[in-house]
């Protein structure tokens, strides 16, 4: 039995999932967790390094960690890489002057090799404000389509302020990364 | 008896004792056993050659084909019937049924075939299997049109918009890909910049397309009003300007502003590269300062007709004294930041009454 069969079976009977939200500052990582908890998304200050959110999501257990996005501490997100099953990777949709910042740290994070192997959600977020860029558009200026075939990615439109759109990419990353780890049971 | 079974204890193999009257009953239990083995084995023989003759045509291609056109028939007759069917609404309960029926139907010619094919021409197996499934597609297409099923559909996180607006949206994507690849460019949110000792004076009124988010950039020496509510505030790139603004709902984001006072209110605030500045604010969460230095904080002092509810209805309508608990992310020691603190009582400025500013066209 190869130790890659013993860490499935581990998982399996844990059916937990490691989950890492990044992004650029002022994003709406910690809201987005927070809603999704359906917690208070009023008075969320900005993280001052990280916070661990439990959720239980369907049949799974998702392990979320949720990583403050200042420029100070970009450099310690490599500190949360180490077995992430999925990354979340947040965008401020109508922060249209830090988009081009917002893909050069995206793709550093994606040369990572221990987040080779990790599935990709990237959340169009503020899709409420006026003017916001399309998740299509968000495509277009990521540069998503030229990414590594091997990766597993979606990107789905969302607003953290109304909960629109945050089910149908968790439900994607879950179901993705359980069809992955859990061979779909 | 006892001669008797004096001999046969002493035949080899059959020691006596060793046969002891449960063996032999086990004994004449098998050999029973194999005896009605061999009888039902004869019978079916008999039944199947019975079987046989009783049949004798149906191994014949013809016989096959005569009746797999019979069965086809039918279908088809069942099929025109479920349609009369669906034509009178009194009758529409019982078209499931009948469909099913049809479908059943179906199921059975297949395995008429299946069955015949041991024997059959692979012409005739192909084309009959055609015509099956010839008969499933008649089948499905009226069920598809006699019982409509709910409308299945996959939760779209667009479900809202109209299905034009989609095709719309991509069509416009591509067409402001092909005339400019720079896309930021093309769609800058709606703001002030590139302005030089002016006074601008904004009032956001809540319309129906909602809140939008608002830009301020590549000032020197303005005055800045923003009255009314807004969603999100960007600033980037101001000197000695002063901003007064009222609530925003969302988020304020600062980037490299340089001997400026603001006086804003907001959900939250970031500042970045701030030097010498003040900040009077209204927050609900902490404010955070990075790559600053010389910034100063103390309480939100704007008013104007209408802020007060305006305030309220984002959630901003009580001082929390958020204002002074800033978090240096250059400082992450637990004693004062040298790099900002808070306005001493007799150099705080007067609040701003900004009633009589009105919006001009400028």
């Amino acid at each position: 039995m190869g130790l890659l069969s013993i860490i499935r079976k581990i998982k399996k009977k844990e059916k937990e999932m490691r989950i890492l939200m990044v992004g650029l500052d002022n994003s709406g990582k910690t809201t987005i967790v927070l809603k999704i908890n359906g917690e208070d998304t009023s008075v969320i200050s900005p993280t001052l390094g990280f916070n661990i959110k439990t959720i239980k999501y369907q049949k799974y257990s998702l392990n979320i960690w949720d990583v403050g996005g200042q420029k100070t501490i970009r450099s310690y997100w490599r500190n949360y890489f180490e077995q992430t099953d999925g990354l979340v990777w947040v965008v401020d949709s109508s922060d249209v002057r830090r988009l081009d910042d917002c893909r050069s740290e995206l793709e550093n994070l994606l040369k990572e090799e221990r987040l080779s192997g990790a599935s990709l959600l990237v959340f169009a977020n503020k899709q409420d404000i006026q003017g916001a860029l399309k998740p299509a558009e968000i495509v277009k200026v990521l540069n998503l389509d030229a990414m590594d075939k091997t990766r597993h990615w979606q990107l789905v439109g969302c607003s953290a302020y109304t909960g629109e759109g945050l089910l149908d990419g968790f439900d994607w990353l879950v179901q993705d990364i359980a069809s992955r780890i859990y061979m779909l049971d | 008896m006892e001669p008797e079974e004096g001999p046969e204890s002493k035949q080899p193999g059959l020691p006596a004792g060793v046969l002891d009257p449960v063996a032999q009953k086990k004994h004449a239990a098998m050999l029973d056993r194999l005896a009605n083995l061999h009888q039902s084995r004869l019978e079916q023989s008999a039944a199947r050659s019975a079987a046989a003759a009783a049949s004798p045509a149906f191994e014949s291609v013809s016989a096959f084909l005569d009746r797999f056109a019979e069965s086809r028939r039918s279908v088809e007759a069942e099929l025109q019937r479920c349609r009369a069917l669906a034509a009178d609404l009194a009758s529409a309960p019982r078209l499931k049924p009948e469909l099913e029926k049809v479908a059943t139907s179906i199921a059975d010619l297949d395995r008429l075939v299946a069955e015949n094919s041991y024997f059959l021409p692979s012409y005739e197996v192909r084309s009959s299997l055609k015509a099956i499934s010839v008969l499933k597609e008649a089948l499905e297409t009226a069920s598809a049109e006699l019982l409509p099923r709910k409308k299945f559909s996959f939760r779209n996180k667009t479900s809202k918009k109209d299905p034009g607006f989609l095709v719309k949206q991509i069509e416009e994507t591509s067409k402001a890909a092909t005339e400019k690849p720079d896309l930021p460019a093309v769609r800058d949110s709606p703001g002030f910049r590139n302005k030089e000792g002016s006074v601008f004076i904004k009032q956001f009124t809540v319309s129906e397309e909602g809140e939008g988010d608002f830009t301020l950039s590549d000032l020197n020496a303005c005055e800045i009003y923003l009255k009314g509510r807004l969603r999100s505030l960007f600033i980037h790139r101001l000197t000695n300007c002063k901003v007064f603004a009222g609530p925003v709902l969302g988020s304020v984001l600062i980037e490299e502003v340089k001997d400026c006072l603001f006086v804003l209110a907001s959900h939250q605030i970031r500042i970045h590269h701030a030097r010498a500045t003040d900040f009077y604010l209204r927050l609900r969460s902490r404010p955070i300062i990075e790559d600053c230095n010389g910034v100063r904080f103390a309480p939100y002092r704007l008013s104007y007709e209408g802020l007060e509810e305006e305030l309220r209805d984002c959630g901003l309508g009580e001082e929390t004294g958020n204002w002074a608990h800033v978090d240096d992310f250059k400082w992450l020691r637990a004693v004062q930041s040298p790099n900002w603190n808070v306005i001493p009582e007799e150099e705080l400025m007067d609040t701003i009454n900004a009633s009589d500013i009105k919006e001009q066209i400028l």
